[in-house]
């Protein structure tokens, strides 16, 4: 009989974790962007992972971790900001279609650009706590200080956009004019500027995500790093609803965990299909989503 | 009037084709030739003539495009007999890449959606394609291209019908998420797809006998067998083309643009929206097993490296460049596909990169993503629509 830390399930629970916080950041920035601006950024990957090579290419100058990962956020900034002023601001209230195609392009062109300049040969970035899991009576439990960091970083951004969002003035406004950008701007709330900064806002959420996936020993950063995991993020947010931040945390969580229990039982490849699966089944019970309220259309 | 015009054009084709059929009997090296020449020049004329006839756009459509369809073919063909075995190869591939484009195009064009997955749809053909093919080698071409077809539009099917009920970007989604798992379900189902090192065909499609004749003696077999390969793919995608200008214009066709521009509408006029959508998704994912399993038999072989993301991408690049929603957009793609490597290489070596190089190797992707925000920012309908607005301007002008 396995202690109860070392047992099957409770390995591939906290194994799941790990991945689930990374799939709930993910989630999460797509429904901050989605719902302020009604755009479904494609390059919600990629406009971090870029942010990450910029950032860690002060390695090269003897930089620590720390102000690199500094540096990774004022990148994503950045970019964020950029991104919103220069290429969205065309698209909104252009055709669904329009956004879409603008950031595959976007996609394509920053993947494409970071591997013409740094490759695409994985880099391994250092690392600040170990990958070597804890162990138990001689059994490892699937915990490494490295996770512990993920998972408690993971849940200190979440809980900061939350306490943003619901408990401050930014928030109330940043909300307000998703929800009613005409009557914001009559009240006085700067919308553009708010866009921008909801953009800026939500690549930093993924730069922070992108820098513990690439911090990871086993990973490394790669530019198509975050293009699996930006899959598991959208089918996340879909099966939470797009309108809800709470349940893309939640749905990218459980479906971490549902992965691992998958990669345990079946095999590493089934994963992907499983999720897409658990995305087909749950678009047909509750297209609107797990945790949305149904809401009707006005026309 | 009508009658009139036809009386003053009879004779004209008439002696036209004469003309055209003594010259090639006369010209041409051998009778076979000769023959073949006069074919083409006459069916050539024939077409012309019926285009040439008044009314007949409005009056019969489907035998205008028809005259059309087979005019193009007819001029296509001729002209692979004249390029080299290359280029051929490139235009046949360029040819099953225009019908995945044409795909696509008419999903985005008729019902306002979009898919990011079409590359791997037309994995979904080309491994339908290889694996019936192993297992059934004597099934005829026509009737294994119409089951991956078939296997297209099952798979379109089930993942269309949750996404492409919902309004917002889901199928772009689902389709993405489809793409990036296509890989990975093809490993998984190593023992029927061959895992990484993906299938053969069992026989090469061969040239028929009678195409030899064509040549002068000593013409290598290969060199005949990419011609037929090509003239057989060029053929392919005129009936292709030719079924979905009929689709585009039919009461489907209008429905479904109606679904694109004002759904409500659409709903209040009776149409059927899930149902709609559905449809065109299906016909996508039809369209892009067709192409996947015709680059099949051109390769004789299928490799899984072939249908990754990447692919999906650029085949929405592709199409987006052409002209998205458009026909003639599908065939400007279909072109830029069949010869962007060749062109990419030339920049390559013109402006002295290394082609090993990081720069070099990342080329495709700088400038098709590129082109394809520029194109989506300041010209939405791609080249296709560009044409059109040039052409509408020098008609208004005169």
């Amino acid at each position: 009989m396995d202690p109860f830390l070392t047992s099957r399930i409770v390995t591939d629970v906290l194994g799941g974790l790990t991945n689930g916080v990374i799939y709930g950041m993910v989630a999460l920035s797509l429904v901050l962007i989605w719902r302020s601006t009604g755009v479904l950024n494609f390059a919600q990957g990629a406009m971090p992972m870029f942010a990450t090579y910029v950032g860690f290419a002060l390695l090269s100058y003897h930089f620590g971790y720390w102000p690199c990962v500094l540096a990774c956020i004022i990148a994503g900034l950045l970019i964020g900001g950029l991104t919103e002023r220069l290429l969205v601001r065309r698209l909104y209230g252009k055709p669904e279609i329009n956004p879409i195609v603008v950031m595959v392009g976007f996609l394509i062109v920053l993947e494409a650009v970071a591997a013409a300049i740094w490759s695409s040969f994985p880099r391994s970035l250092p690392s600040p706590f170990s990958s070597i899991d804890w162990q138990l009576a001689g059994k490892p439990i699937a915990l490494s200080p490295f996770t512990v960091y993920e998972i408690a970083t993971g849940l200190l951004v979440m809980t900061a956009v939350a306490v943003l969002f619901r408990f401050t003035k930014l928030g109330l406004q940043l909300r307000a004019s998703a929800v009613a950008p005409e009557v914001s701007r009559l009240l006085g709330v700067r919308v553009g500027r708010l866009l921008t900064l909801g953009w800026m806002l939500s690549t930093v959420v993924g730069v922070i995500t992108t820098v513990l996936v690439s911090s990871n020993f086993f990973t490394g950063l790669t530019p198509q790093v975050m293009d699996g995991i930006f899959a598991f993020g959208f089918i996340a947010a879909a099966i939470g609803g797009l309108e809800s931040p709470v349940g893309a945390i939640v749905a990218g969580i459980l479906l971490g965990v549902v992965n691992q229990f998958v990669t345990d039982l079946v095999n590493q490849n089934a994963v992907i299909i499983i999720a897409l699966a658990l995305l087909i089944v749950s678009l047909m019970i509750r297209p609107s989503g797990v945790f949305t309220k149904r809401t009707e259309r006005r026309v | 009037m009508r009658l009139d015009r036809i009386r003053r054009l009879a004779p004209i084709a008439m002696v036209a084709a004469v003309v055209a059929t003594v010259l090639s009997l006369v010209s041409a090296a051998t009778t076979r030739e000769g023959v073949a020449l006069s074919i083409a020049f006459d069916l050539a004329i024939a077409c012309v003539t019926t285009l040439s006839l008044p009314d007949l756009k409005s009056s019969h459509p489907v035998v205008s495009r028809a005259a059309l369809t087979l005019l193009a073919l007819d001029v296509a063909i001729f002209i692979t007999f004249f390029l080299n075995s290359s280029t051929n190869f490139n235009l046949a591939t360029g040819a099953a890449m225009s019908i995945v484009l044409l795909g696509l195009s008419f999903l985005t064009g008729a019902s306002g959606q979009i898919s990011l997955g079409n590359g791997a749809f037309m994995g979904v053909g080309a491994f339908a394609m290889a694996i019936w093919s192993n297992h059934h080698a004597t099934t005829p071409i026509f009737l294994t291209l119409l089951i991956a077809v078939a296997c297209g539009a099952l798979v379109g099917l089930l993942l269309g019908l949750p996404a492409t009920r919902l309004r917002g970007p889901y199928l772009a989604g689902m389709t993405l998420a489809f793409a990036v798992a296509f890989t990975f379900i093809l490993s998984s189902f190593s023992s029927w797809t061959g895992g990484d090192s993906g299938l053969q065909l069992p026989t090469e499609a061969t040239a028929p006998r009678w195409l030899d004749g064509f040549f002068h003696a000593g013409t290598s077999p290969l060199t005949t067998t990419t011609l037929y390969i090509t003239d057989f793919s060029i053929i392919v995608a005129g009936v292709a083309f030719f079924f979905m200008a009929n689709l585009f214009a039919s009461r489907t066709g209008r429905a479904m643009r109606l679904i694109r521009d004002n759904d409500v509408a659409a709903e209040l006029v009776g149409i059927s929206l899930p149902r709609a959508r559905v449809a065109a998704f299906i016909v996508s994912s039809a369209y892009a097993a067709l192409g996947g399993a015709l680059l099949t038999l051109i390769n004789n072989s299928v490799s899984p490296q072939t249908y990754s993301f990447a692919l999906s991408v650029t085949i929405l690049s592709l199409i987006v460049i052409g002209g998205i929603g458009t026909i003639s957009g599908a065939v400007i793609g279909g072109i830029i596909y069949a010869f962007s490597t060749n062109v990419i290489s030339w920049i390559t070596t013109q402006t002295g990169l290394n082609p090993q190089g990081n720069f070099a190797s990342q080329l495709n992707g700088i400038i098709f993503g590129g082109l394809l925000i520029l194109t989506m920012l300041f010209a939405p309908l791609g080249i296709a629509g560009a044409l059109r607005h040039l052409w509408s301007r020098i008609r208004s002008r005169t």
